[in-house]
């Protein structure tokens, strides 16, 4: 009897039992608690049957995918989505330009450049990006009206509808989705034989020489993708052409603008607030690495006389890129969570389509796991392009 | 002169990219200045000038404004006081913040309530100037920092009672600059020490508890905070137990939830960074002292990882005031939603949208700023990066 007691005693001191029972635990109350909220939620509708009911509400930019009101609410969601990833796209792109030149200004030697990147990271990076993109708005509609609209010679137009840039088009013959499918392959086929020729110069030694000019895997590929792109576009008949905007009155006195891309006001908003505030994070995230090199890296690369220019591109750059990329990209996750904020200017991306879409039907709860859903995934292929990125980066030489 | 001629002309002109450069930054700096002087000449502060209270308040009864001050008076009191003993502000310092203070109060006092604002003005300097007093006795100065650290703990029940004893304004009604403060503290006073606590279970080694804490980070991290408050405004009543009956939970308590959690999750990400740059041995060393778990927690590993972040623990804080303007899903009229509203109401004010937005953005900035520049001088006084 007494042995059972001591057992137990020496169990009640083991870390491990302890262990398990405070897990034991701390699951009952966590058990509970989510017991508790998905009681409440059956109580509400939870499922997405109404999403292939009629969607009954217009999108203003539409990109690629032809929606009209009629269409499902699946398919005005993708509509958003669509419209979230392009913004994204275009933004981290721009972003990281904008904040690779302005983080290499800030360590410029030249005044004038470095005081440009220290008011620009000040300014923005202390302001809300709410307050930005109400900004960027207001100075956008303040561009002429479209009766007074600015053209240069029926290439570009400028009014406070927005800019009309020239603009590929495809032609009347029905090829143009052929031909993007063929340009597809070409620049997929040229990556891997580019990738394939660099692998076997880098491992084998072995170089592709015409006339003794080395030709690298890199020409080759460009050579091999304009080449097919070229040749099929002859032999397509010329599957797309140049579309010119055009702004015409018609018989009322009416202003009306056609054709080319379209730039609108609020596309451009939410485009320069996002690209101009998450620039300022990633100025400081360029700064900080290259700061963080050392000093004996540029003395030497001077040393050998190399230019200032030669040194940032050859020198620092490629070994700040190392401790820059996994920072980015938390940056590229918040961009691309940011521009759920283009609602507030109504530019239909994911989260304004989905606000929509809960106030048409009434049930928020299935829609807000759709929207945590969507994000979680666009998040999860940004982190894996970028540790796919990272990985190639810091393999090099280490 | 010679060599000042010389370096003139290598730092511009010492290259042809330089040279470049030199001439592009010209025309940015002349195109931003020219902007800027272009708005200022045509400007027109009207909008501003009438809509002072408005701006402060947003859409709280002006009958209870005077509940404002002695808020304002506690918190200038409180912060002049810890400026003054935790940091040792040089001139500039001083300067900078006389500055700031007297531009906020500038924007904010009107012809009524400039009385108020000047006795805040002299608490401020009473306060500096006492606390200097003080800090000449080291038992002393230690008794004040105590004092002040139950005084700031204090703050946030303070600013409730005072703007709720009596009949005071319905929580909804609350708004303008103030909203972003109360949002602001509420965010970071209760996300801090939940942020603690979810750091520490997920880097713990228990299986069930960094799951779950992990699982609770990464959801409320994957959606946008807009998002969020979306899902407060619609469903977050009905998860609320309720309370004799009453389920009418304010939407500015809804806001004040979400923000609360976003706040812990964001600041769990940056603790756990801290916690993992702890030396094993730091931990090895307690375990072999027998301190039991918590005592290891509280007394060896957070205050050191918590030293490590606290420049980026303040960074997320800015995140955290900055997305306070996010409110206006939930329809509150908070500084920013303010600035939006005031050209709107008086066809007096048409088109003057811009002013107005600079005003709020200036205010928003002067906060973030001063918090980023009491960060970096943090980050001095800590030594980080140069350890």
């Amino acid at each position: 009897m007494n042995s059972i007691v001591d057992k137990l005693y020496v169990l009640s001191r083991s870390q491990k039992f302890r262990n398990l029972i405070i897990q034991f635990i701390f699951l009952i109350f966590v058990g509970l608690f989510v017991y508790y909220l998905i009681s409440k939620a059956l109580q509400l509708d939870i499922t997405l049957g109404h999403f292939v009911s009629r969607a009954g509400f217009g999108i203003s930019h539409t990109f690629i995918v032809d929606y009209t009101s009629n269409d499902s609410r699946w398919f005005a969601y993708f509509t958003g989505v669509v419209n979230t990833i392009r913004m994204c796209i275009v933004g981290i792109i721009l972003a990281t330009i904008l904040g690779t030149i302005m983080g290499v200004a800030r360590l410029s030697k030249n005044i004038l450049f470095s005081t440009i990147s220290y008011l620009y990271v000040e300014i923005l990076r202390n302001t809300p990006l709410l307050i930005q993109i109400i900004f960027w708005q207001i100075v956008f509609l303040q561009l002429p009206r479209i009766s007074e609209a600015i053209t240069f010679k029926d290439t570009v137009v400028i009014s406070n509808r927005g800019i009309l840039l020239p603009y590929a088009s495809s032609t009347e013959n029905g090829y143009g989705n052929l031909w993007i499918g063929i340009i597809l392959i070409a620049i997929i086929a040229s990556l891997f034989l580019s990738f394939y020729i660099n692998k076997r110069e880098d491992i084998h030694g072995k170089v592709i020489k015409l006339y003794n000019f080395k030709l690298s895997g890199n020409i080759i590929g460009l050579i091999i993708f304009f080449t097919i792109a070229s040749i099929s576009f002859f032999i397509l008949q010329k599957p797309y052409d140049i579309d010119l905007p055009s702004l015409y009155q018609n018989d009322k006195g009416t202003y009306l603008q056609s054709g080319g891309f379209e730039f609108t006001p609020e596309f451009g908003a939410i485009l320069f607030a996002l690209v101009m505030y998450t620039g300022t994070f990633i100025t400081e995230i360029v700064r900080g690495s290259i700061q963080s090199l050392p000093k004996g890296q540029t003395e030497a690369a001077l040393a050998i006389g190399l230019s200032n220019y030669q040194t940032m591109t050859l020198i620092i750059l490629p070994q700040a890129l190392r401790s820059i990329i996994p920072p980015l990209t938390n940056q590229y996750l918040n961009l691309t969570k940011n521009s759920s904020l283009s609602v507030v200017i109504a530019y239909p991306e994911l989260f304004m389509v989905s606000r929509t879409i809960m106030n048409n039907s009434g049930h928020a709860l299935p829609v807000f796991f759709l929207i945590l859903v969507t994000y979680l995934s666009l998040s999860l292929v940004i982190s894996i392009v970028m540790n796919i990125l990272n990985r190639r980066v810091t393999r090099i030489g280490a | 002169m010679q060599n000042f001629y010389k370096w003139g002309f290598e730092t511009f002109f010492g290259s042809v990219f330089n040279t470049i450069i030199t001439l592009l930054s010209l025309i940015i700096l002349f195109f931003f200045i020219n902007s800027i002087l272009g708005f200022i000449s045509t400007s027109e502060w009207k909008v501003v000038e009438v809509n002072r209270r408005l701006l402060l308040i947003g859409r709280m009864p002006p009958e209870h404004e005077y509940r404002v001050w002695p808020i304002l008076w506690v918190a200038s009191y409180l912060i002049m006081a810890s400026i003054k003993t935790w940091g040792s502000p040089s001139y500039k310092d001083l300067l900078f913040i006389a500055l700031g203070i007297t531009i906020v109060c500038v924007i904010f006092t009107t012809s009524s309530t400039y009385l108020w604002v000047l006795t805040s003005l002299l608490i401020c300097i009473f306060s500096y100037v006492i606390t200097s007093f003080i800090g000449k006795s080291t038992t002393a100065n230690n008794k004040n920092k105590k004092i002040l650290i139950l005084l700031w703990i204090l703050l946030l029940p303070i600013i409730f009672t005072i703007l709720l004893i009596g009949d005071g304004p319905k929580p909804t009604l609350w708004g303008g600059f103030l909203l972003n403060i109360i949002l602001a503290c509420i965010a970071i006073g209760f996300g801090f020490p939940l942020g603690i606590l979810f750091a520490i279970g997920r880097a713990s080694t228990l299986p069930a508890i960094k799951i779950v804490c992990t699982i609770y980070i990464e959801t409320i991290r994957g959606a946008p905070l807009v998002a969020w408050l979306l899902l407060a405004w619609f469903v977050l009543p009905k998860f609320l137990p309720q309370f004799w009956g009453i389920n009418e939970v304010s939407v500015v308590v809804r806001a004040m939830i979400i923000l609360s959690a976003f706040t812990s999750a964001y600041t769990a990400e940056v603790i756990r960074g801290g916690l993992q740059s702890i030396p094993k041995g730091q931990i090895e060393a307690a375990d072999s002292l027998n301190l039991g778990y918590a005592n290891k927690m509280i007394l060896i590993v957070l205050p050191q990882a918590i030293r490590v972040v606290i420049p980026a623990l303040i960074s997320t804080f800015i995140g955290v005031f900055k997305d306070t303007s996010l409110v206006f899903i939930l329809a509150l009229t908070d500084l920013l939603q303010v600035g939006r509203i005031i050209p709107e109401q008086d066809p007096e004010f048409f088109g003057r949208q811009l002013e107005a937005l600079c005003v709020v953005a200036f205010l928003f900035w002067i906060i973030s700023i001063s918090l980023s520049n009491l960060s970096k001088k943090v980050e001095k006084s800590l030594g980080i990066g140069i350890r």
